[in-house]
Formats: structure tokens, C-alpha cells, sequence
């Protein structure tokens, strides 16, 4: 003792310095962790994960007499990953029997109210909806099917996630979570060192990393602060909040934090976070549905998202997820024999590789910039909206269908200026003034340049029909009313001379207002927009849904104005809407967090122009289809579909356009170069094919609207505008008039011609067309 | 402030354009029959401003041609009155008791999922055009009305409803006189 005392005396300095040293370290510790556990509690228990707007598209409704067949409603099923089965017992299930379909349809949260799950029994006769009831066989009349999630409104190079509650989350999730990546996670406190051990040896043995030792606490912490460096320092500081995190809270809390955290995939720029989004990533359905080897699957993803990226490495991927699958197994998570079974499904991934993020960007960026109006960036992407949108996904489809095969037809074309062309497609139901579907270029999946509202292309003839709105708005005209179809030539303030011709040189005199819209005369059009009055011209863009007056120059009669296609489809929105302008919506509902109504666009209706005028124009663009620039379309549309339009073609054929309107949809499709270059193609050989394409093949009804009282249809002569007979062997019309209006009569055939008369007529090949003695139908006038 | 912009529109559009008949009487040719060369603007506008909105396209300057109401049904075969389906009916009365228990947006989703389903039905815009009265939003209440009008023609019953429905969003907005020409025609219209 004695002999040490020297000893401990002659070290008590060093030991003073050691104490010292050891408290500070105390305090530097206790001061870390602190600040740690501060940090990672802070994290943990706000858990407020910054929530992207959730957009959904529009809900198929059911009703008896929705014309849908069993088919095509499968497909859509499918589509929103329901399951076929031999009978619907759960949420999410469906069963097909020829004409009938059994279906238990998934609760879902809609802006009014949450529509619980239940089954129903659906009777399908033809291509229709005969019967629909419940379970009980008593008769629903119209239910909403749970909608499509088209994408989320992410900050750039941010995380998405779907936040889910345990209910919603399969029991075998955490279960094969725990057997796979950490065994002891129900007694370990927050690290595992055997674990580490473990890893460390066979790290070494392998001489790379191939496993990490790290328990699901640690994966989850690791998650939260986004640092993927494998310092020893990071590393430690990992742990500490790791077991800071398990000390403080409950482990089926931690278990939730970690489903709804961790990493799962990339695509493109959105990180997939959380299960509850994977599984709509990977499998399109919720994450409650997902059966054994789906889970099999997700548990596999997390070992490395972009390893075994079930899309990328398939045959990696199937390996490992067998392998997962045996050892939970193994472990007695399964049964042997569910495993084995489940070893034999395939990897179950939606072929839509990388599109189901924002599966339609050019649709999404329509409906940001609406939100945007009303919500702040940061209310978007963090606060958990849900926003309901217009977008119709099969007619979406069917519209990127057309334009990319009309594209590709021309890719193929004797021109080489007609290839390697872009294009743009907006569709909208005219009623409601809602927008069913967005196409932003020939990829249509592809997030970049969206030609439908960020390209500014002269709209060519798409502005005649503004002149003869304008025109027939005066009262001074009449569908028959004559035009000089004569030289114009105007000089301009500048001292220079503006002359424009036809398309095709010709001339054709006087002409009936009629036939100039329908074959799109150039000459005709200028002189009677002068006549009107540019003002008024210009007005009528304001009065149809364009927020500014174009500048009021002569060349605006003949389109220069530059539009998008979402502008140019609010203008004909008003048109196919007997003259009520909508302003368009992409977004019907949005609803908070908790399932609040927030601010959306309205549905609203103006009266934009007189029903008269506007019902006269209309008229006057259904003629285009039988007698004008839509002719060659008249053919391809199915026979009794009545539709209406117009071609548009800009100068030296850089931009071919067509506008035009069933009952039920009105159809805006653009073709062009980007830079700007000729495309050899008018309105008539470019754009048409493709709106035609799209109308015939999508459920619409005919455009008729109903005459306003003050006007009643009158006989004329196409080329005249004299009123005759139908009789007649020129080509007579039948167009409105106000009622009583005084017409004058044709000289060679009357109205009250009789048919023995007419044929008379026809011999003496007299009384056709007065003007042209053999009027093609469609003469080539500019498009 | 979209709404405020919407509004002005609307007014400059009622003030300017819905007073003009598109398809006046007269002369079966346009004005013009010699050169149309040179800017003929000069031949402005037959229609004077008018001082504010009016409830209805008011007809005025020489020529129009467009008969009161009172003068047409003898003319002009009636249409039977407009029905809901049964899918719509189930929305408007779903519709219904949301409005009562004041839930109006959750009436605004119903009202609008039957309008998917049979937009060219006017009762569906009249009754859109009640729940706008609700809302307190007058003018488009009466907007609703006027497309109600425009796809019920021949309809006389439901031309009435749709007069009745004006009449009211007119008098909420203390267009007093207005609002009693809307109900006339509603009564008239009612008596067919």
C-alpha cells in the first residue's frame, strides 16, 4: 500500500488529467448524444413526411346503361389491379362469367365521402350495362369504381411516398421483414453485435461488402438522414440513435416509421419511398393486397432497390426473391408448401416500367399549373393532398395511340420534310368544360417539352371560323350571305404590302359565306373579316375563352396569332358548348389529409356569344365534313356520327392542325416540327388522319344541337347562296335562318322545284352551279 | 380574382354582343358587293353600348327578329318534358340531401357526376344553377339557367323552371324589374 502511494502521488497529476479527460469526454458524450437523440426524437416523432399531392383520375361510373362492355370493363379492372378470381372475397377481387362480373370494389376516400367496400353483381348485355346490384340482389343505381393514381406533385429529385396505417399493411410484411433483415428485432436494443460480427466475417472472407449488419432501427435511422457514406463514424453515430430511437419508443412504432420510410426504387426523378407506394409501383394495386410472393418481392427490393430492380434484373431478382422465400420458409414464417407455391408465381410487376410515376406528364403538368393558381408550391408537394382530376385514362391511351401512329405513317411518307414529326392532342368533354386527356409530344410518357401548352404555333385557318362568328354576330350576315373571294392587298404601317392568296391560286369571286369557311378560301375570309372589322374579329378570340385579344393586324384573319393547343381547345370548347364558354379543368376536387374540401376550380358557364350565331357556325363546320376540308375524314368516321371542325395550316405548311367536336368531345391535334421547319402537310393530310382516328374510336354521341327558336332551315345553293330545292342538281344545303328571312330564289331552280322539273334541269345541264360550271367538291382551297 | 375578371368579361360580352340578332331580316347578300379592298371597319357595330347587364338578350336596334316567348309555342310543336335517368335521379336526390344538411360541396360532386352522365339534360344544369343559389354565387346561378334554356328548346316546362330559377338568382341581386319579366315568362311558359 505504502510503497504505492509514491507511485499514485507521483500519478496523481496524470490522474487528475485522466479524470479531466474522461469528464470531458462524459460531457462531449452525453453532449452528442443529446444532440443525437434530440435530432433522431425530433425526426421520429414528427414524422410529418413531407407528403406529396396525390392526383387521382376520374372514377368509372356504373349505371345501367353506361355503355361499357364485360370486356373492355375487365380491362379496366385489371388496369387498376384488381384481381380475377374464381369468386370476389375480398376487396380488390373480381370474377368474369361471360356477360356478368362479380366484383368487390376496394373502400376508397373520394372528395364527398368515403365509399366503403362492398360487392357487386354487374349484368353486361351487348356493349352496355344491363343490371346492377349488390350482393343482396338489390339494385344500385350508379357507383363510383375506386380511381386510377396517375402520379404525384414531387419537389424535383424528391421522395414519394403512399403514408400507409398499420391496418393497411399485410401481417406478413413485418414478419418476413424481421426473418430476412433482422432477426432479433423484437428483443435487441436498436443494434445487434453478433449481427455485425457476423457481417464483418463475411465481409472480410468476401473482400467487399457484401451484407450489412445493420438491424431495421438502424436501416430506418440511416433512412432518415439520407447519408449513405460507410464511414466508421457514420456508422457509430447510426447506432447510437439507433438504440436512442428503440429506448424511446415502441417497437410496432418503429416497425410502421420503417414500412412508411425506407427506400424502394427510383423513377426518374421521384425516389419511391414506403411500401405503400412500391406496391402500387411495382404491383399497380394496394399494399393490403399484396399476396405472399409480392411481399417476397418487396422484401427483396430492399436489400438494394437499384440491384435488384425487378424491372432492370428480372432473372436476378426472381433468384433472389425464391431465396427469400425459403428462408421464410425456414424460418417458419410460412408454411413450406405456401412457399413453394408462391416460388412458382411469376415476379407479378406491371410492364409499365418507370411510367406509373406521372404516367401522363404532359396531363400532370395541366394540372399542376392549375393547383398552382390556388396552392403554394410547398402546400403541393409536403401536405398530403389528394386531388381528383378530369383525366380519362383509356381515352388518354387511345389519343397517345393515334397521334403515334399517325406519326409513325408519316415517318414512313415519300416526303422526307413529313418525317421525324412531333405532335400534340388535347380532348376535352365541351359541357362540362372538363380536359380528358393531354399528349405532349410523340413520346407521350416521356416528361419533357409538352407541345400541348408550352408551344406558341400560328393556328392558320383554326381563326376562320372567329371571322364568321364575328361576322354572323353583326346581324348583317347570313350563312349565305355573298363574299368576294377577290384580291386583297393592304398596306401596312410599316410601308410594307400585305397580299395574300389562296392555297391555290385560284380565285373564285363572289361565294356564299358557307362555302368559303367550309373550303377554307382565303381571299373570301380576309375580305370579310375586313368588312367586320379586325376589333370584332379580335373580340371573338377574348368572347371564346382566350385570355388576350390577339394583335388586331390584317394577317390575324388568316391565323397568325400564336396558340397552344390547350388555348385553341378553349376557344373550340365554346364553339362545341352552343356558345357557353367553361373555363377548362384539369382538377375537379381537392381534399386534405384528413378528407377537407379544399379550393378547386369550379364548374362555371358564361354566356359567350348569341346561341343564333354560334348555332349558324356550327352548322356551317359540319358542312366542312360533307362538302369541305374534312371531307376525306367523312369516310373513315362511323356513318351516323355527325361531328364538326375545322383545318388549320399555317404558312408553308410548318404547322398542320385540326379542331373539331361530337356531342360528347371536342378533339385538338397539332403536328409540327419543333424547329420550326415546312412539314409538307396541311390541316387536311396531316392532322386530320390522327383526330379522325381518335373520334372513331371512342364512345361519343353526334353534335346536335338544338335549333334556338328563332331560326328554321332553308335550302341554298352551295355555290350561289340562292335559296333552291333539294331537288335541285346542284349541290344544295341545308342551312338556319332567322325565321321569315327573305332569301332570294335561285334563277334556274327554285325552291318548289319538283323532282320531274329538277331532272329536266339536269338534262338540259342547266341550273348547276351558275358560278363553276363542274364544281370539284373539294377544291383544293387552302386547308 | 379570376372570378372578378370572369365577371367584367361577362358584362362587356352582355353589353356588347347578346343584344345583336345574328340573323336579321333583309337583304339576302352581305352589304358588300363591289371592291372589299382598303379596311371597311368603318361600318361599325349596329348596337350602342348598353348601360349594364341585361337579364336577358334584350332585342333592340331595327330589324331583330327574335318573338317573345308568348308568341311561340303555337308556332312550334312541343317537346315532351325533360326526365332524369335513373342514374341522375339517384344523384339529384343524393344532391338534395346534402343541400339540406348543407353539405355543398359534397351536393357540387353529385350534381356533377350526374351532369357527366347526361350533360345535355337541363334539369341537371337547373338544378346546379339552386345549388349556385345556395352558394350564394348569383350569377352563375343565372348562367345555369340560360344553358338550361339553351338545351330545353320546345321544352316549355322546363323553360318555366329554368325562367323561375333566373328570376330568383335576378331578385337576390335586386334586379327587381328584371326579375319580374323572368317570372312572367316563367308563367307563360308554364301555362302549355
Amino acid at each position: 500500500m505504502t510503497s504505492r502511494r509514491p507511485r499514485s502521488r507521483s500519478k496523481r497529476p496524470l490522474q487528475k488529467g485522466f479524470a479531466l479527460l474522461a469528464l470531458l469526454l462524459l460531457v462531449v458524450a452525453v453532449v452528442i448524444v443529446a444532440v443525437l437523440d434530440h435530432r433522431v426524437t425530433r425526426q421520429f416523432e414528427g414524422r410529418r413526411w413531407t407528403l406529396p399531392a396525390r392526383v387521382y383520375a376520374q372514377p368509372l361510373e356504373l349505371y345501367v346503361g353506361q355503355p361499357l362492355s364485360a370486356a373492355r370493363f375487365a380491362q379496366e379492372l385489371e388496369r387498376l389491379g384488381y384481381l380475377a378470381q374464381r369468386s370476389a372475397t375480398r376487396p380488390g377481387m373480381y370474377r368474369r362469367k361471360g356477360d356478368r362480373i362479380e366484383l368487390y370494389v376496394r373502400e376508397f376516400r373520394f372528395s364527398d365521402a368515403v365509399q366503403p367496400a362492398q360487392e357487386l353483381r354487374i349484368g353486361f348485355s351487348g356493349d352496355a350495362i344491363a343490371e346492377l346490384g349488390n350482393a343482396q340482389g338489390v339494385d344500385v343505381p350508379v357507383i363510383r369504381l375506386d380511381p386510377l393514381l396517375i402520379g404525384s406533385i414531387f419537389p424535383i429529385h424528391g421522395e414519394d411516398r403512399i403514408v400507409v396505417s398499420p391496418a393497411q399493411v399485410p401481417p406478413l410484411l413485418p414478419a418476413a421483414l424481421k426473418a430476412v433483415e433482422d432477426r432479433k428485432f423484437d428483443t435487441h436494443h436498436g443494434v445487434d453485435p453478433l449481427a455485425i460480427l457476423r457481417a464483418l466475417v463475411t465481409n472480410v472472407r468476401a473482400g467487399q461488402v457484401e451484407q450489412g449488419g445493420s438491424t431495421l432501427t438502424q436501416q430506418l435511422v440511416k433512412s432518415y438522414f439520407l447519408d449513405s457514406r460507410r464511414t466508421l463514424g457514420r456508422k457509430a453515430e447510426e447506432a447510437i440513435m439507433a438504440v436512442i430511437l428503440e429506448s424511446r419508443f415502441e417497437k410496432a412504432d418503429i416497425m410502421n416509421a420503417y414500412i412508411n420510410e425506407i427506400y424502394l426504387g427510383q423513377d426518374g426523378r421521384r425516389a419511391v419511398h414506403g411500401f405503400g407506394l412500391a406496391s402500387q409501383f411495382y404491383f399497380g394495386k394496394p399494399l393490403a393486397e399484396c399476396e405472399l410472393h409480392e411481399v417476397a418481392l418487396l422484401v427483396t427490393i430492399v436489400r438494394g432497390p437499384s440491384y435488384y430492380d425487378p424491372r432492370r434484373h428480372p432473372e436476378r431478382v426472381m433468384e433472389r426473391r425464391n431465396l427469400v422465400l425459403k428462408l421464410l420458409a425456414e424460418r417458419g414464417v410460412v408454411r413450406p408448401a405456401d412457399a413453394e407455391a408462391a416460388m412458382k408465381q411469376p415476379l407479378g410487376v406491371t410492364d409499365n416500367a418507370g411510367r406509373t410515376a406521372n404516367y401522363f406528364p404532359a396531363f400532370l403538368d395541366l394540372v399542376r399549373r392549375q393547383l398552382r393558381e390556388d396552392y403554394p408550391e410547398d402546400a403541393l408537394t409536403e401536405t398530403g393532398l389528394t386531388v381528383f382530376s378530369t383525366l380519362d385514362p383509356l381515352l388518354q391511351e387511345k389519343a397517345e395511340n393515334a397521334l403515334a401512329e399517325e406519326l409513325a405513317r408519316q415517318d414512313k411518307s415519300a416526303r422526307k420534310v413529313s418525317r421525324g414529326l412531333e405532335g400534340a392532342v388535347v380532348v376535352t368533354t365541351p359541357q362540362t368544360g372538363e380536359v380528358v386527356a393531354v399528349v405532349g409530344g410523340r413520346r407521350a410518357s416521356f416528361d419533357g417539352f409538352n407541345r400541348a401548352l408550352d408551344m406558341q404555333r400560328p393556328i392558320g385557318s383554326l381563326a376562320k371560323p372567329l371571322v364568321y362568328l364575328a361576322a354572323l354576330e353583326t346581324g348583317r350576315y347570313t350563312p349565305a350571305s355573298v363574299v368576294q373571294d377577290a384580291p386583297v392587298e393592304i398596306k401596312l404601317p410599316n410601308g410594307q404590302t400585305w397580299k395574300p392568296g389562296n392555297y391555290d391560286k385560284k380565285m373564285r369571286g363572289p361565294v356564299p359565306i358557307v362555302r368559303a369557311l367550309t373550303q377554307s378560301l382565303n381571299l373570301a375570309t380576309v375580305n370579310l373579316g375586313l368588312e367586320v372589322g379586325l376589333g370584332r374579329v379580335a373580340r371573338a378570340f377574348v368572347q371564346l375563352g382566350l385570355e388576350e385579344a390577339p394583335p388586331e393586324y390584317p394577317s390575324m384573319l388568316l391565323g397568325a396569332a400564336n396558340l397552344n393547343p390547350v388555348q385553341v381547345a378553349q376557344m373550340y370548347n365554346t364553339l362545341a358548348n352552343g356558345g357557353f364558354r367553361s373555363p377548362l379543368r384539369a382538377v375537379r376536387a381537392v381534399i386534405d389529409e384528413e378528407g377537407k374540401p379544399l379550393k378547386a376550380p369550379e364548374l362555371e358557364v358564361a354566356e359567350a356569344a348569341p346561341a343564333e350565331a354560334v348555332y349558324g357556325l356550327d352548322r356551317m363546320l359540319i358542312e366542312v365534313f360533307e362538302r369541305g376540308t374534312g371531307r376525306p375524314a367523312r369516310n373513315l368516321l362511323p356513318a351516323s356520327l355527325v361531328v364538326a371542325g375545322k383545318t388549320g395550316t399555317s404558312n408553308d405548311y410548318r404547322d398542320s392542325w385540326f379542331a373539331g367536336f361530337s356531342g360528347g368531345h371536342l378533339i385538338v391535334v397539332w403536328m409540327g416540327h419543333d424547329d420550326n421547319t415546312p412539314t409538307g402537310l396541311t390541316g387536311t393530310t396531316g392532322a386530320l388522319p390522327a383526330w379522325t382516328k381518335l373520334m372513331s374510336s371512342i364512345d361519343t354521341v353526334s353534335f346536335e344541337p338544338l335549333m334556338p327558336e328563332a331560326l328554321e332551315d332553308r335550302w341554298v345553293d352551295y355555290y350561289t347562296g340562292r335559296e333552291t330545292s333539294p331537288n335541285c342538281p346542284s349541290v344544295a344545303v341545308r342551312l338556319p335562318f332567322a325565321i321569315g328571312y327573305v332569301l332570294e330564289p335561285s334563277d334556274t331552280c327554285p325552291p318548289g322545284t319538283t323532282p320531274e322539273e329538277a331532272a329536266l334541269l339536269a338534262q338540259q345541264g342547266d341550273g348547276a352551279a351558275p358560278i363553276e360550271s363542274s364544281p370539284p367538291l373539294i377544291s383544293p382551297a387552302k386547308p | 380574382m379570376r372570378l372578378a375578371r370572369l365577371l367584367i368579361v361577362a358584362v362587356s360580352l352582355a353589353a356588347s354582343g347578346c343584344a345583336l340578332d345574328p340573323f336579321r331580316s333583309g337583304s339576302p347578300t352581305g352589304p358588300s358587293s363591289g371592291s372589299s379592298s382598303g379596311n371597311s371597319a368603318g361600318r361599325g357595330p349596329v348596337v350602342a353600348s348598353a348601360p349594364e347587364v341585361t337579364s336577358a338578350p334584350q332585342p333592340e336596334g331595327a330589324g331583330i327578329v327574335v318573338p317573345p316567348p308568348s308568341q311561340l309555342p303555337r308556332e312550334r310543336p312541343k317537346t315532351p318534358p325533360a326526365t332524369l335517368s335513373p342514374a341522375s335521379r339517384a344523384l339529384v336526390g343524393q344532391a338534395q340531401a346534402q343541400r339540406k344538411k348543407g353539405d355543398l360541396p359534397g351536393a357540387t360532386v353529385s350534381l356533377e357526376r350526374a351532369l357527366r352522365i347526361e350533360p345535355s339534360n337541363p334539369l341537371l344544369w337547373i338544378e346546379m344553377g339552386r345549388l349556385r343559389m345556395d352558394q350564394q354565387n348569383f350569377p352563375q346561378a343565372e348562367a345555369m339557367g340560360r344553358k338550361a334554356l339553351a338545351i330545353s328548346v320546345g321544352d316549355y316546362h322546363t323553360q318555366s323552371a329554368a325562367w323561375t330559377l333566373i328570376a330568383d338568382s335576378l331578385k337576390a341581386r335586386g334586379r327587381n324589374s328584371q326579375a319580374q319579366e323572368a317570372l312572367g315568362k316563367a308563367r307563360e311558359l308554364a301555362q302549355y
